[in-house]
């Protein structure tokens, strides 16, 4: 076994956060790494900076013992790393063998016309593919291909740069279990041909199936190394979690009110699979899962935005026939969107347009604004939420991410609403606005708002839930108060896998 | 598991619905010939079929040029302004200046392309969308066209110079048809052939995967425009050939029929994906479709409302694909 990368002294810094705080990171020719961390915890930075995306601050990245410079994806590959990105990076339009060869096609010139030569190209690709032992139409487009198929193209498309080091970011998160198999082999054989692989996943399950030994990064710095069979599903959270993070102690209401929704087998194909639940006024209810277990589309096809193929949604006891987004409204529900900038505001819009945007009925008369009101409405909410801005006439442009998605809660409380679907509320913003925010959400609920609290980041759910509901592929897989679960076992239900 | 078989069969949808879609171009076209052939009087005659291959052949020399501006992400709409303007530059070159005409011929076709790439670059320098710096060169072109016309048509060529555009071979094919056909066959050839040609896809489906393998994005983009200028420029020199005269007012409204049969020909306006095949289709379809409607003595001013509605049929169906 030789060294094949070493990484040393890796720093990275943001705005803020350091998001990678002197990393060491050593892989042998053979060795396949699982890297694993919480949202947050260094692992994308360290990928982007082996993919040459970003550069780090400090530090030095050595293959075979050559320090190498990284400044750009094409440096990456010229110097052996390969990176297997989650989003996918084909070009509809082209076919199998050319993605695979995208921006390298074997050209010949005829009168001074670079032609591409098709046979180089299908031979070439041949040879990535054959390497992975699976059988895909070579002269097929892209567009035709399947997640699986496209992922398996991707990995083809990383190895015909014949790399020493690949990188694979989550390559089984859009994968049905018998892909995630045919996946683990291609992997295992990558490494039998002496490559090195780090493997950045959140599923704890497939470690031991693909890994030989576990990298876990927290709150930008290794926390250790460990080979695989030590790496038991606790002793990877308890490393991803520490020991010093502490839920607050909120004062709970014994009794609930009634129920305000009521959500029973709601059904999206490949999607969502009979979501069922109920929310009470004056409760705060967490939805816990990884990114694509379903919860972001819970609220969506709740708040109508999405279609449900069945299912019954009942606010108030009352069913909605084909909920959409101004009924729902009409209903007393409100949706904080998970991406602020794009679905939660106009960022142009002064403030106090943002904090009215849904209540323009409100504050106005057979169509006709009344400026007045408006203002009035918008000052309460900026005294209410503490929203730091110039004035009410600024852009929201200018307002920092916390004060923004402050606009946005306004936005919908302005609309009085009875329940508040809340997708996550603390994306991007500094902890002081965090707090602030699980503060507001916990008066709101004293106050008697049923509040739908989406969160990535488990402790923040675990945090300020009364109850809480664990989703996985779509389903509702456990229900939890929250005096009955701690973060470790709440961690260890959401990375479960399930068997099918 | 049921993800697999899902995403499989999906998969299977996509690939039928897309046979559906092409096949479907050509069983409307065989439609709408057959319709027209019971129909439309003096349809199916060997010379009134010349003319509508003759006629189409204008704008489907410069449908092969729009095909890749489409396909690339990009759209065009000066292109009857180019023909314009080049139809009037050359009779002011030719004709009120004496040039010799092939020299003539060449220099509109050079400033075809450079000034089209202009606009390329403009487009790549500062990102503006194509669409609005085509919209101020539509304006510009058909005003510089008139500027040096007085909007008057100049003539005259010598004779010899309408075989190129009202000329025969074997005194039966009109030569624009023949020309059309080249420049087709060409054009299919770069498109799956050349280097260039598959830039144009990877720039259209997915610009930042292309920028990071290597492609040069703002070549790809700026040879585009020029290809399709250059082809505006030869397309309004054969147009002027037909008419004998350099003219700053012909070509009006062309660059609609030209995108119109590229969208019927199915490619998608997000970009990406499309065949010079399917934009001759297209192309043959609003050829059939005019010829009919003029036979059959519809109002010419209906006409105009049934092209809109034939346009507006043909994105939502493109619409509808891109959705898959």
């Amino acid at each position: 076994m030789t060294e094949v990368l070493q990484a040393k002294h890796l720093s990275k810094q943001y705005p803020g956060v350091k998001a990678l705080d002197d990393v060491d990171f050593t892989l042998n020719s053979g060795e396949v790494r699982a890297l694993l961390g919480k949202n947050g915890a260094g692992k994308s930075t360290l990928v982007k900076i082996l993919s040459g995306a970003i550069s780090p601050d400090e530090g030095s990245i050595s293959i075979d013992g050559q320090e190498v410079m990284i400044k750009s994806p094409q440096d990456s590959f010229a110097q052996g790393i390969s990176t297997v990105y989650q989003e996918m990076s084909l070009v509809p339009g082209l076919t199998v063998a050319e993605n695979i060869l995208l921006g390298r096609w074997p050209k010949q010139k005829r009168l001074g016309v670079s032609l591409i030569d098709k046979k180089e190209i299908l031979l070439a690709a041949r040879e990535a593919l054959d390497q992975l032992e699976v059988a895909i139409d070579l002269n097929q487009l892209a567009s035709r291909l399947n997640v699986a198929q496209q992922q398996l193209v991707e990995i083809a498309k990383a190895i015909s740069f014949d790399p020493r080091v690949m990188v694979l970011d989550e390559p089984t998160s859009a994968l049905a279990e018998e892909e995630v198999e045919t996946l683990h082999r291609v992997v295992r054989r990558l490494a039998g041909q002496g490559r090195a692989i780090i493997y950045v996943t959140h599923r704890l399950q497939e470690i031991p199936r693909v890994a030989d030994s576990v990298t876990v990064l927290r709150d930008g710095r290794t926390i250790g190394t460990i080979p695989v069979a030590e790496a038991t599903p606790e002793r990877i959270t308890h490393m991803m979690i520490g020991s010093d993070w502490q839920r607050t102690e909120w004062q709970r209401d014994a009794e609930l009110g009634p129920i305000k929704l009521s959500v029973r087998n709601l059904n999206r194909a490949g999607l969502l699979h009979d979501v069922t639940f109920d929310l009470r006024a004056g409760e705060v209810l967490g939805i816990a899962g990884l990114l694509g277990s379903g919860r972001t589309e819970v609220l969506r096809t709740i708040f109508g935005l999405d279609p449900m193929d069945s299912g019954e949604i009942l606010v108030n006891g009352a069913p909605v026939n084909r909920p959409d987004p101004i009924s729902m409204k009409g209903n007393g529900i409100g949706l904080t969107p998970e991406d602020r900038k794009q679905e939660g505001l106009v960022l142009v819009f002064p403030v106090e347009n943002n904090l009215t945007l849904a209540s323009l009925r409100r504050v106005s008369k057979q169509g006709i604004l009344n400026p007045g009101k408006q203002r009035k409405l918008a000052e309460v909410m900026v005294d209410n939420l503490d929203i730091k801005t110039a004035s009410l006439g600024v852009r929201t442009r200018t307002l920092s991410g916390g004060n923004q998605q402050k606009v946005v809660i306004g936005n919908w409380l302005n609309t009085q609403p009875e329940v508040l679907m809340m997708d996550e509320p603390t994306r991007g913003i500094d902890i002081q606005a965090k707090e602030q925010i699980f503060v507001l959400v916990r008066e709101l609920a004293r106050q008697g708002l049923a509040v739908l609290f989406v969160s990535s980041e488990i402790e923040e759910v675990l945090d300020v839930s009364d109850r809480i509901l664990v989703m996985n592929q779509g389903r509702i897989t456990h229900s939890r108060q929250h005096d009955e679960v701690n973060l470790e076992q709440l961690m260890a239900l959401v990375m479960e896998e399930l068997d099918e | 598991m049921t993800d697999a078989v899902q995403s499989k069969s999906s998969a299977i949808r996509m690939k039928s619905s897309d046979l559906l879609s092409r096949s479907g171009l050509l069983i409307a076209l065989l439609l709408l010939f057959l319709a027209l052939a019971l129909f439309a009087p003096n349809f199916l005659t060997s010379r009134n079929l010349l003319n509508v291959l003759r006629a189409v052949a204008f704008n489907g020399i410069i449908a092969c040029g729009m095909t890749f501006m489409i396909i690339s992400g990009d759209i065009d709409v000066s292109v009857g302004s180019a023909v314009a303007w080049s139809s009037a530059l050359l009779g002011v070159l030719a004709i009120q200046q004496g040039w010799p005409l092939g020299l003539a011929v060449i220099f509109v076709l050079v400033q075809g392309a450079l000034i089209h790439a202009g606009a390329g670059y403009i487009r790549v320098r500062w990102a503006v969308p194509a669409f609005v710096v085509t919209l101020a060169l539509f304006m510009a072109l058909r005003g510089a066209a008139r500027l040096i016309t007085n909007a008057f048509p100049i003539t005259p060529f010598p004779d010899s110079f309408n075989f190129w555009g009202g000329g025969y071979i074997l005194e039966v094919i009109p030569v624009p048809v023949v020309i059309m056909l080249a420049v087709f066959v060409l054009f299919h050839f770069i498109s799956v052939r050349t280097v260039y040609g598959r830039s144009v896809y990877a720039v259209g489906g997915n610009e930042e995967s292309a920028r990071l393998s290597g492609i040069s994005v703002k070549r790809t983009r700026i040879i585009t425009f020029a290809l399709l200028g250059f082809l505006s420029a030869f397309s309004g020199i054969i147009l002027s050939s037909r008419i004998m005269s350099g003219s700053s007012n012909i070509a009006v409204g062309l660059e609609f029929d030209v995108i119109a049969a590229v969208i019927i020909g199915g490619t998608s306006l997000m970009g990406g994906e499309g065949t010079i095949f399917g934009t001759f289709l297209g192309v043959l379809f609003i050829g059939l479709l005019s010829n009919g409607m003029v036979l059959m003595g519809i109002n010419p001013f209906a006409q105009e409302v049934i092209r809109g509605l034939i346009i507006l049929v043909a994105v939502l169906i493109s619409v509808a694909r891109t959705k898959k």
